[in-house]
């Protein structure tokens, strides 16, 4: 026992005790209480501080180095790779990374495991999330469910007052939100699809410069997408200088633009900022893909009907002199007509509606619409549905037509089938409500979409295209709703393909010249981007097969097109074999 | 540390019977209970319905909540009564809501049980597809509710919009309250809001009334301060310390003193408080001096590392910029030197060790002079 006589406090608390750290002291609390003793209280319940109490020793961070955001999250089992991400970003990187992830690994979850444990260990309390318009009530659903985090979406104004705002960066960047994120200091900031900041002179990247931000947290599947100055653009956001300046960087990394040299050194400085885990690699594996086109003759009518678009198709380019745009929608035509007579019936009429009454165009049409009326059976549905009982699983069905899904949905239910519809004009609750449904008792979703926000199918499959997308982009988020992480079996891929009509020749493209079914392409946003430089994908095809006089022509032309695909595929592979 | 189904809905009982709400039903892994209004202030974020109800003077209408400690085993027994054929109207949403017979489903403010489609499928989107399909049947709105599945399947995506988890008196909204949960932190600071300041004494029990000569009680200043070391890592003390105001010894482990005693607000019979000899404030600085003597002791390596770390970042920064500022162009440069000063601040901000010491409680206690 110490008994201080009350004269010498003062000067013993004058004497310093100095710590190799500054310390602050809240003494708020010391005001509260003479307060309370002045007015007589009110005074708290002795549970309830025992209570508050229990809270912190529990959430004590009792250790510097030990993830503890885990015992926080019950009911979130990440996988090995991604609780080693968020274990380095913490621990080795001082929470500044790149996360460079391939597609399908979970980059969200990584950074939703970073974010989490700063904000266990109270470093982090004001957070904001960059992210594209479609994605941001995506991360927001993510955070709060997965993560408990109360994440919100940017909507008013005073929106930015909220801790943790998910916010999209086309917004964000413009005044006069700017001026206001600009003048505030975040703990944290997380920017998804990050290639997006490639560019220095971009107001993103300026922008994103000049926000005031102790941890950063940039997401990409592409870190280089066409050259290597992308990369040291992005590392300059992150840590200005860990590369050298953009001198040392150019004379000690690059060859060419698309060429790294001193790899291993590259690899090794890069590790120091980036995290990229691959697909096929560690413990993270995939299950196989299989292929199955299933081709199928069209029916007399059917096919009588198909001819009949198709040379007024011919014949309205010729008359427009060649004049393309306008003549675009025609093709989609063609494309209905091998999905179901009710696609190309509706898109037809709307059609007809738009002509003036006297037009020599209204007659052809008519005449068309009338063909329709003789075709009764629909070749494609009819294999669809015997594909389906001899499964008896679980399968998700994809069109690209509104019509169609419709029709699917009527078809099935009269074959006694139970099928659940999926698009994209869907509010979120219904889309949720939908998925419910086909995970607990409909044997079918009939899916005109697939991008946007996350449909996640694991428990299921098989799919069958019952048309396919003309743009291999779609085609990926397709499969990729099934074929994901958390997918126990191979998934099997039925394709259907009308023989003798486009549909071959775009099956053959995407199948057999670049392979798109059997493996997950790496970057094939990438190839994409760079043969796009000049024309969309989709346009060329239209181009080649409104003008091609013959079949033969359209096969070689598409022939050269996936020639160069494939090229890029290649150029694009070396890359990033060489890239780290 | 992390914490049991059970040691959770410890701490959820506890708060919720300090604050005085009505039990409505309780088991081993739930509770079903009516929120008092002070504790549906703190707990609900309706600050708007309850300005109203002060300045109205209405009276209040309170939330109430299933909360579920263990999901696993509420919904096992949940599904027990009713099997999955069932696909009659509304009997698996109404099965799931009272697992354990009678109580829940007789919440406030509903009169008739049968009819009620609410709380059990309402609060329960991730429910599965029989769950889901017996809702807005019970709703009494699907006219195609007795053609068979697959008419009321289609029939809702035509025509009528699933029902959704709503708030309000009357319907009862489940809530999974695990370890981490956002309504556990939620409760915890709740807890420190209303009790984070403290005046007690210790109870004296009938022996003291008894006897002839009036107790002497000691004045304790005693504070629960919780200490964060961070730099860009953090690690968290906690030191529950009082002081005596009546002879300036000090206590560590203040609480292990408290804990075997009965504590009343009030002051009991027979007994007298000593006179302070040490002001509240002397008192307090004290403390600090006794946490900061303490902390002295310590190893600090860790800052060490951190400003090894923060050195080793400036100087990649630094070298950086050098080059930059040779640029050609004042504006350029300029441009280069603010970055350059951002850059750093934002780096040391991150790095730079700190400690910062904060009460989690504090009060006065009067205690038996031993």
């Amino acid at each position: 026992m110490t008994h201080v006589p009350r004269n010498n406090l003062k000067q013993e608390q004058g004497q310093d005790i100095v710590l190799p750290v500054p310390i602050s002291f809240d003494r708020e609390w010391l005001k509260d209480l003479e307060s309370r003793l002045d007015k007589g209280g009110p005074w708290g319940d002795w549970r309830l501080s025992r209570l508050a109490m229990e809270g912190e020793i529990s959430g004590l961070v009792e250790s510097f180095e030990e993830l503890q955001c885990m015992k926080h999250l019950a009911s979130l089992s990440p996988l090995p790779h991604q609780l080693d991400t968020a274990h380095k970003v913490l621990f080795e990187m001082s929470g500044r990374a790149i996360l460079a992830d391939e597609v399908g690994l979970g980059k969200t979850i990584e950074a939703g495991l970073v974010l989490k444990e700063y904000l266990v260990r109270g470093l982090v309390s004001k957070v904001l999330i960059l992210v594209p318009a479609s994605l941001v009530l995506q991360w927001v659903r993510e955070l709060n469910t997965k993560f408990g985090i109360s994440a919100v979406a940017q909507k008013k104004a005073y929106s930015w007052d909220n801790d943790i705002v998910v916010a999209s960066m086309d917004t964000a960047k413009r005044d006069p939100h700017k001026e206001l994120l600009i003048s505030r200091e975040y703990d944290m900031l997380i920017i998804d699809e990050a290639h997006k900041l490639k560019n220095k002179k971009t107001t993103n990247y300026q922008f994103v410069q000049e926000l005031r931000k102790k941890y950063c947290l940039l997401l990409t599947a592409t870190p280089v997408q066409n050259d290597l100055g992308e990369l040291f653009n992005l590392i300059t956001l992150l840590k200005p200088g860990q590369l050298g300046n953009q001198g040392d960087f150019a004379a000690n990394f690059v060859v060419d633009k698309r060429v790294a040299k001193n790899e291993n050194q590259l690899r090794n400085e890069l590790s120091k900022v980036m995290i990229r885990n691959r697909r096929g690699e560690g413990p993270v594996t995939f299950t196989k893909r299989k292929v199955s086109n299933v081709p199928l003759t069209l029916s007399p009518e059917e096919q009588t009907l198909y001819d009949g678009v198709t040379s007024f198709v011919k014949d309205q380019y010729q008359e427009s002199g060649g004049n393309l745009s306008s003549m675009l929608s025609l093709v989609t035509l063609q494309r209905e007509v091998c999905s179901s007579r009710d696609a190309v019936f509706v898109t037809l009429v709307n059609l007809t509606k738009k002509l003036p009454e006297d037009s020599p165009r209204r007659e052809r049409m008519i005449e068309l619409l009338q063909q329709i009326r003789t075709v009764k059976a629909n070749t494609k549905a009819e294999k669809t549905i015997s594909l389906i009982k001899e499964m008896n699983e679980k399968v998700i069905v994809f069109t690209e037509y509104r019509a169609t899904q419709e029709y699917l949905l009527q078809y099935f239910r009269n074959h006694g089938i139970l099928s659940v519809p999926y698009s994209g004009g869907m509010n979120r609750g219904k889309k949720d409500w939908m998925m419910d449904l086909f995970r607990g008792r409909a044997q079918v979703m009939i899916a005109t979409e697939a991008g946007g926000e996350g449909i996640n199918l694991q428990f299921c499959h098989h799919m069958i295209n019952f048309d396919l997308p003309w743009n291999p982009m779609r085609v990926e988020q397709r499969i990729g709703r099934v074929h994901r992480l958390g997918q126990q079996n191979d998934v099997i891929i039925h394709n259907l393909s009308t023989t003798g009509t486009i549909e071959e020749h775009i099956l053959h493209l995407l199948h057999e010249k670049i392979n798109l079914f059997e493996t997950v392409i790496g970057g094939l946003d990438t190839i994409l981007e760079r043969f796009e430089k000049k024309e969309s994908l989709e346009k060329s095809l239209y181009k080649i097969m409104l003008e091609a006089e013959s079949d033969e022509e359209i096969r070689s032309k598409v022939g050269q097109l996936g020639q160069t695909l494939a090229e890029l595929k290649d150029g694009i592979l070396s890359e990033s074999e060489a890239a780290p | 540390m992390t914490m049991t189904a059970q040691q959770v809905q410890k701490h959820v009982m506890d708060y919720l019977e300090a604050t005085e709400c009505q039990i409505i039903e309780k088991s081993p892994v739930h509770v079903t209970v009516k929120l008092s209004p002070r504790a549906d202030q703190m707990l609900t974020d309706r600050p708007y319905y309850w300005g109203f109800v002060e300045r109205t003077g209405a009276e209040p209408q309170t939330l109430s909540f299933t909360f579920v400690f263990d999901p696993e085993k509420y919904d096992a027994a949940a599904s027990v009564p009713a099997p999955r054929s069932g696909t009659g109207p509304g009997s698996r949403g109404l099965a799931s809501q009272t697992p354990w017979g009678s109580g829940a489903a007789a919440g406030p403010g509903d009169g008739t049980p049968g009819g009620n489609p609410g709380p059990g499928a309402g609060s329960n989107p991730g429910a599965d597809a029989g769950g889901a399909a017996g809702a807005p049947i019970g709703g009494g709105k699907n006219t195609a509710a007795n053609n068979g599945p697959n008419d009321g399947l289609l029939g809702r995506y035509f025509g009528v919009t699933p029902v959704l988890p709503r708030l309000g008196p009357g319907l009862i909204r489940r809530e999974d309250i695990t370890f981490g949960s956002r309504r556990l932190r939620q409760i915890w600071s709740a807890a420190q809001t209303e009790g984070k300041c403290l005046y007690l004494f210790e109870a004296t029990g009938n022996h003291q009334r008894m006897t002839l000569f009036s107790a002497a009680y000691e004045p304790w200043l005693a504070v629960c301060f919780k200490v964060e070391l961070s730099c860009d890592l953090k690690r968290e003390e906690l030191h529950f310390i009082g002081i005596s105001l009546l002879t300036g010894e000090i206590k560590e482990n203040f609480n292990s003193i408290l804990d075997p005693l009965e504590l009343t607000p009030r002051l009991p019979e027979n007994v007298h408080i000593q006179p302070y000899e040490i002001s509240l404030s002397s008192g307090a600085g004290l403390l600090e001096r006794h946490i900061l003597s303490k902390l002295s002791g310590q190893d600090y390596s860790w800052a060490e590392a951190a400003r090894r770390r923060l050195q080793g970042e400036l100087e990649i920064i630094d070298a950086y910029y050098s080059e930059l500022l040779k640029e050609q162009g004042e504006e350029k440069r300029i441009a280069a030197e603010e970055q350059h000063a951002s850059r750093r601040k934002e780096t040391i901000w991150q790095y730079e060790p700190n400690i910062s010491v904060s009460p989690v409680v504090y009060g006065l206690f009067h205690l038996r002079k031993q």
